[in-house]
């Protein structure tokens, strides 16, 4: 077992196994996220970061044991896991792309029963000025940038505590991802909300990130804080195109 | 010659004849489509039933029409009181002592059209959520004969006589420009535009509604939005066969009630579902009002076909939208992602 790296963990992973079918994608993940830290999850295409976001909510056959804060949601379904506020942006964005870009923030504050939804909308279309113009067009008619920044907002409709992020980079245009990444700074230097995220652009991830971990072929080859990561030898080679 | 000029009289009675002929040509016409309305009606209910569960799950519920009739028995029950021959085998201690009013009964019919539906959904379809969707089309075809037997145990083939909810005596109808419009045809029209206008306000207005439209374009990204997919089905299924209650209760005066009532019905259903699209409430009811009025005017008017071939002008009005619009005329063609 491994010994707490961080002073309050807000996600700890151990002995995480799962698997499609026959394939076994992940291999006995241990990791821990720090809470109101930003974590990051290096690795290849089908290294299985993806597999990762989708074993801790519960979307795929797991073993192992998930720990949210201190309570076990290894067993917990997907919509409950939710419910005890973790917030997941998908590969794919998990946006509705047949609801409007209103209805997409209404749906994303659907765990909430307070009355400061229209407020929290208001706010994110005051950060993201785009989403209001656009507020009436289907999600699926926004362009790819639009459609990830809605995606963000959706899900931090659900006031989480703690957000899975899956490659919130992809298909995106550089100066967009620079964008976007400051806005993940932003939020978590402001609201200390827990981030996991995981990534193949290194530079940008570690870039953000407190703390990083390597996963090659379902396991965890390497861990350690952000600048320790940025001046491994290995993770320069593979990653950072050094 | 006196064969150019014709006689002045002859040509006026010719023209009021033609006048006279066109006149109730266009009568009967009207005549026609007003008879008309009132299948349509009934077709697009029970459409409307079908399109919300393809909608949520994509699946065509086969047992819709059975499970209607089923309810329409039940309202019959109510409406006959603790008389044991009517009731049937099973219900009979259920049956409450005293005869419902027709209103009354139906409600009746429809809440308990929910309440099995809502049991379909989690009994039958949702333990099996694994299997294929032609495996779970299959099981609904199974629910059709399945219901179909139960009704015929419980209450025998013969047709019985169910009350009629609306004024439908001779002299119950409007007369405009020479045709009849019957209370019972504006009656079923009422109920049904009501109905779906408030199926489209929960739809668009209400959490549950927003809910049920996330979970029909996808269910996992539902889930991760915190919507708990399951029970949020097992409202579309009750929702969709609180409709086919109606549709079995208003229909089944005019066709008398036995178990085979609602099979012709859920074909014509079938045929406006998809003419509409089948994910479109709007489409249903267009859908539904093609079908009846196909149904009934183009027999009338094209001789080959007969009235015993009325199907035929409803498959052929399919065959050519689909043709032209795959999705049917309002169904979503799909967003792909980018």
């Amino acid at each position: 077992m491994v010994d707490d790296v961080f002073d309050e963990v807000g996600l700890k992973v151990e002995n995480l196994h799962a698997s499609y079918g026959a394939v076994e994608v992940l291999r006995g993940l241990n990791f821990e996220v720090a809470s109101k830290g930003v974590s990051v999850i290096l690795g290849a295409n089908g290294a299985g970061k993806t597999t990762t976001l989708r074993a801790i909510c519960n979307m795929c056959t797991t073993s192992g044991s998930v720990v949210l804060g201190d309570e076990d949601i290894t067993r917990t379904g997907t919509a409950e896991i939710v419910r005890k506020g973790v917030a997941h942006v998908p590969q794919g964005r998990g946006t509705f792309p047949e609801l409007s870009t209103m209805d997409n923030l209404m749906i994303g504050a659907y765990t909430r029963k307070d009355n400061e939804i229209r407020d929290d909308i208001d706010r994110w279309f005051e950060i993201f000025p785009r989403l209001s113009e656009r507020r009436d067009q289907l999600a699926g008619s926004l362009s790819g940038g639009e459609q990830q920044m809605l995606a963000v907002a959706r899900a931090l409709m659900c006031r989480p505590r703690l957000l899975l992020l899956d490659e919130p980079s992809l298909g995106l245009a550089p100066l967009i991802i620079e964008d976007l990444f400051e806005r993940f700074t932003t939020l978590n230097k402001e609201t200390g909300l827990t981030m996991l995220i995981v990534e193949q652009n290194a530079n940008l991830a570690l870039e953000m990130a407190d703390y990083g971990y390597v996963i090659e072929s379902g396991e965890i080859s390497l861990s350690g804080s952000a600048d320790q990561l940025k001046n491994d030898p290995a993770v320069q080679e593979a990653y950072l195109g050094a | 010659m006196a064969g150019a000029t014709s006689d002045p009289r002859l040509e006026s009675n010719l023209l009021a004849t033609f006048f006279l002929q066109t006149t109730m040509d266009l009568v009967l016409l009207l005549q026609r489509v007003f008879d008309a309305l009132f299948n349509s009606a009934i077709y697009s209910s029970l459409a409307l039933a079908l399109v919300i569960i393809f909608r949520s799950t994509g699946l065509l519920n086969f047992a819709q029409g059975e499970m209607a009739t089923f309810t329409a028995y039940i309202a019959f029950v109510l409406l006959a009181g603790p008389q044991p021959r009517l009731t049937g085998g099973g219900l009979a201690g259920l049956v409450p002592g005293v005869p419902f009013t027709v209103p009354l009964a139906i409600v009746g019919a429809v809440l308990c059209g929910m309440a099995v539906g809502a049991a379909t959904e989690r009994v039958l379809i949702r333990p099996l959520g694994g299997a294929s969707d032609l495996a779970l089309v299959n099981i609904t075809i199974g629910l059709l004969l399945a219901t179909n037997s139960l009704m015929a145990q419980w209450w025998g083939t013969g047709p019985r006589i169910f009350p009629a909810i609306f004024p439908s005596g001779a002299g119950q109808h409007f007369t405009i420009l020479g045709a009849r419009l019957r209370y019972s045809t504006i009656g079923v029209w009422i109920v049904l535009l009501s109905v779906l206008i408030l199926l489209i306000l929960l739809l668009r207005h209400t959490r549950v509604g927003l809910a049920f439209r996330a979970v029909s374009i996808s269910p996992s990204n539902a889930e991760l939005v915190g919507v708990r997919v399951g029970p949020t089905l097992m409202y579309g299924w009750a929702m969709a066969s609180g409709f086919g209650a109606l549709a079995a209760c208003l229909s089944a005066n005019s066709v008398l009630l036995e178990p085979n009532m609602m099979l012709r019905v859920l074909v014509y259903a079938f045929a406006a579902a998809t003419l509409g699209g089948l994910d479109s409430p709007k489409g249903a009811l267009v859908g539904g009002l093609i079908i009846g009025l196909s149904q009934t005017l183009i027999p009338a008017y094209v001789p080959f076909i007969g009235f015993e071939l009325s199907v035929l002008p409803a498959l052929l009005a399919m065959v050519l939208i689909l043709l032209i619009r795959p999705a049917g005329l309002y169904g979503t063609k799909r967003i792909e992602r980018v």
